[in-house]
């Protein structure tokens, strides 16, 4: 009985282990099969395993040259694939431990295996990295050692003790015993590939943010060496051609969010006036219209309002041809009133599909209400003031919140594709900013700490929305 | 499907209702009658706003090249001819981006709606272990993210940059559309018929295929209907993502490029630049203008094709996402 529990126990240990394990198969930058810079730097350790002709792409000249031996490579691919295939089999005894003592007992069988040879392999890899290492032609084979390859040989004897120590504490099973498991841990394996993703592609980002405190330029590594504390926060106040970009480019973002807010009235003025018009085909003909440029892209909106703006677009020609202009204008070059433009632009997109939800509110509305007002002698006016509209208010503080919330993040698609020379001061917004000086640039600190406090302030702003929805209607947005 | 027909019979009969109060009420007052005329005078006008740029382009894609550069065409089409469209067979990049999107929309769609419809009947299962843990575990992630930066480092780092599998894999949890297919399931699914079949002996797997899936077509439909517009318009990924592998470019990346090169497309070509549109098409069509116009055309046309057909979705779909708020 007292085995079973210390089994239980160490149980823990073994499938975070296994797990990070088989996470790291799949990372580059943690691979430790990569002991020379002629391997691609998107290598990752599954793909060393399993893809002998993507890890040697680039050493077609090495092995004429003979600076490497084509064996060193051979056994370099092997070691990786019997880690690969071992940490595989961790994973199967992770999973199978959650079953009864036959799961457990395969699964622990599987592990052992698996670990052991893993354990071995991670010598293959050894020798390979030092009969590369002893190249006549250092500078072009770049021999390097990944440091963190003691981890990983930790991590893999760790999970081979624990392998065993288990094995040997829970025991053979009953010859009749099946394999059974519980309905509950059955259903978390099936989800868990899931779980798996959504950590990999949006909790580990955050992971990303400690380049925000190093000195780091597109391909060094990050090491105590270029370790930065908060210089980059503290350069956002103390460079002054920094901070005057983040003054305009707040100015900006704030504009336009502003601006969003500010009209965020019209979604609803135009479900409430278009449910004025009587006729039915009317109605649908123009809601069908109006919601169609909500599904075509920035770049297709750029593309329409080149083919009606541009030097020889509509606007132009139709001067022309009525002799008022002598030569086309280019409205999309000029940098006046590039936030009311921006606005109209996002109205024309998004004004007929935000209308939707609140044309559905209005047909959700209790018709006794109309008829008690217009037996109370209220017109039309009357009714879609003091009727429709308190109607529709629960639904407008909600978006109006979530705008609030959102104020910072415009999204950069629609102001990238309008953006050019004469018109970049107004129109570079936060998001636009970031990813410019982030990706072109190549500035990865720096926007990084932009970035970093844009998504905190963010989460704030939603919070604190959600709290005075809360309060004020005892409901939450989120 | 019974459901929307529902439905769709409810909102009808509203809508006769609605005339017949409306009617009743009718006073010819002159103001009524004013405000009428505004009111379907605005709501035309805007419409005409929102559609007029789509004909605008159309016509001026058929019609003859000559009259398009002068600028003569605003109306009416003239001397039409579908040679523009053909000649951007010539033009390779174009192409494979169009293979690309095709085959990204189709992947991604598939691959998302079946995670979708897994993951959402997943978590309707009440005995899972960590059930509502995991469950926000998923949903949070709508709510915060770590910034361009961080996610394209992270990107790199998992060896999806310049892969086209960047395109599809990211994508596959979507936990807005998982909440809708969860929200469906325990609305419009009784459980009852979980219960019998489990009672039958039914795997879970099983009740999945079986019942769960072909029950749920109406939020797949949705779903899946607005992943493939996302996954056609997406442009952002290509832009950062795919820095230098070009043959990978999405078509909407492709159309900011080809919109963005400043003077006429033969202009670029005659100073040397390799945008892989051939010679033949060079001295056939004048302006870079019309062939502009085509690119941005062939794109807009799937989904304007698409759109009639499937708006009752993308109005089903808003308004399951409002319920839940």
């Amino acid at each position: 009985m007292k085995k079973e529990k210390v089994a239980q126990i160490a149980y823990y240990p073994y499938r975070i282990i296994s797990v990070a394990l088989l996470v790291i198969l799949f990372f580059p930058g943690l691979n430790v099969a990569r002991v020379s810079g002629l391997i691609n730097r998107s290598t990752s350790l599954l793909t060393s395993g399993f893809s002998y002709g993507n890890l040697i792409a680039n050493f077609g000249r090495a092995f004429k040259k003979g600076w490497v031996l084509e064996s060193t490579m051979r056994l370099l691919n092997l070691s990786s694939l019997a880690i690969c295939i071992g940490i595989i089999a961790c994973a199967v005894g992770a999973c199978l431990s959650l079953g009864n003592r036959k799961c457990k007992f395969t699964g622990n069988l599987f592990s052992t295996v698996g670990a052991v040879i893993s354990a071995c392999a991670m010598g293959g890899i050894w020798s390979a990295y030092f009969q590369i290492a002893a190249t006549t032609k250092p500078s072009k084979v770049e021999p390097m050692f990944q440091n963190f390859f003691y981890i990983m040989l930790i991590l893999l004897v760790a999970m081979a003790v624990i392998s065993i120590a288990v094995l040997v504490l829970t025991g053979r099973p009953g010859k009749e015993e099946k394999f059974e498991m519980e309905t509950r841990f059955k259903l978390f394996l099936m989800f868990l590939p899931f779980i798996l993703l959504t950590f990999v592609f949006c909790y580990l980002p955050l992971w990303g943010w400690r380049y925000a405190f190093f000195d780091y330029k597109s391909g060094d590594t990050l090491s105590m060496a270029n370790f930065a504390g908060f210089k980059w926060f503290g350069q956002l106040v103390r460079n002054k051609s920094t901070t005057r970009d983040i003054v305009n480019v707040m100015k900006n973002t704030l504009a336009m969010s502003g601006l969003g807010i500010a009209t965020s009235w019209m979604p609803m003025a135009f479900a409430i006036f278009l449910s004025e018009i009587k006729n039915p085909r009317f109605r649908r003909f123009v809601q069908t219209f109006t919601t169609i440029p909500n599904f075509i892209s920035w770049v297709l909106v750029f593309a329409i309002a080149f083919c009606i703006f541009s030097t020889d677009g509509f606007i132009s020609s139709m001067m022309i041809n009525l002799g008022v202009w002598s030569e086309g204008k280019n409205f999309l070059m000029s940098g006046s009133h590039t936030w009311l433009k921006m606005l109209l632009w996002g109205l024309w997109k998004g004004l007929g599909w935000s209308a939707i939800i609140y044309i559905a509110g209005i047909s959700g509305i209790d018709q006794q209400l109309y008829e008690a007002a217009t037996v109370d002698g209220a017109g039309r006016f009357q009714k879609m003031w003091h009727v429709t509209v308190p109607g529709l208010m629960p639904t407008f503080y909600v978006l109006l919140l979530m705008a609030v919330a959102g104020i910072l993040s415009n999204g950069m698609d629609q102001y990238l594709v309008f953006e050019n020379s004469s018109n970049t001061a107004q129109i570079t917004v936060l998001d636009l900013y970031v990813y410019k000086m982030g990706i072109v640039k190549g500035a990865i600190p720096l926007s990084t700490v932009v970035g970093m406090l844009k998504s905190v302030i963010s989460v704030t702003l939603l919070y604190v929305a959600n709290t005075i929805s809360k309060v004020l209607r005892g409901e939450t947005i989120v | 499907m019974t459901s929307m027909a529902n439905a769709a019979r409810l909102e009808a009969k509203a809508e006769r209702e609605y005339e017949k109060r409306h009617n009743k009420m009718m006073m010819k007052k002159p103001g009524d009658i004013v405000f009428n005329i505004i009111n379907y005078a605005v709501f035309t006008i805007f419409t005409i706003i929102c559609i007029f740029p789509f004909y605008y382009l159309f016509i001026n894609t058929i019609s003859d090249n000559e009259l398009v550069r002068k600028g003569l065409i605003n109306f009416v089409p003239q001397g039409i001819h579908f040679e523009n469209y053909i000649r951007l067979l010539q033009v390779n990049d174009l192409f494979g981006s169009f293979g690309i999107t095709i085959a990204r929309t189709i992947l991604g769609t598939l691959f998302m709606v079946l995670a979708s419809a897994f993951v959402g009947f997943l978590v309707t299962q009440k005995d899972m272990w960590g059930r509502s843990f995991w469950y926000r575990f998923l949903v949070i992630t709508m709510y915060f993210n770590a910034g361009i930066i961080p996610w394209y480092l992270n990107m790199a780092m998992l060896g999806l940059t310049n892969s086209f599998w960047a395109y599809i894999i990211p994508g596959i949890v979507a936990p807005y559309n998982i909440i809708l297919v969860k929200t469906y399931i325990e609305s419009a699914i009784p459980g009852e018929l979980q219960e019998s079949a489990s009672l039958d002996g039914a795997s879970h797997l099983k009740i999945f295929w079986t019942i769960i899936l072909p029950l749920s077509k109406p939020i797949l439909a949705t779903i899946a209907i607005f992943g493939a517009v996302g996954h056609w318009n997406s442009f952002q990924d290509s832009l950062i993502l795919m820095q230098s592998a070009p043959k990978l470019y999405t078509l909407q990346h492709r159309l900011y490029i080809y919109l963005n090169t400043t003077s006429n497309l033969s202009a670029l070509m005659s100073a040397g630049s390799t945008s892989g549109i051939s010679k033949s098409v060079l001295d056939s069509a004048l302006n870079g203008k019309v062939i502009k116009y085509t690119i941005a055309m062939v794109t807009i046309i799937p989904i304007l094709l698409v759109y009639p057909f499937m708006q009752r979705y993308f109005e089903k779909g808003i308004m399951i996402g409002a319920v839940k708020g």
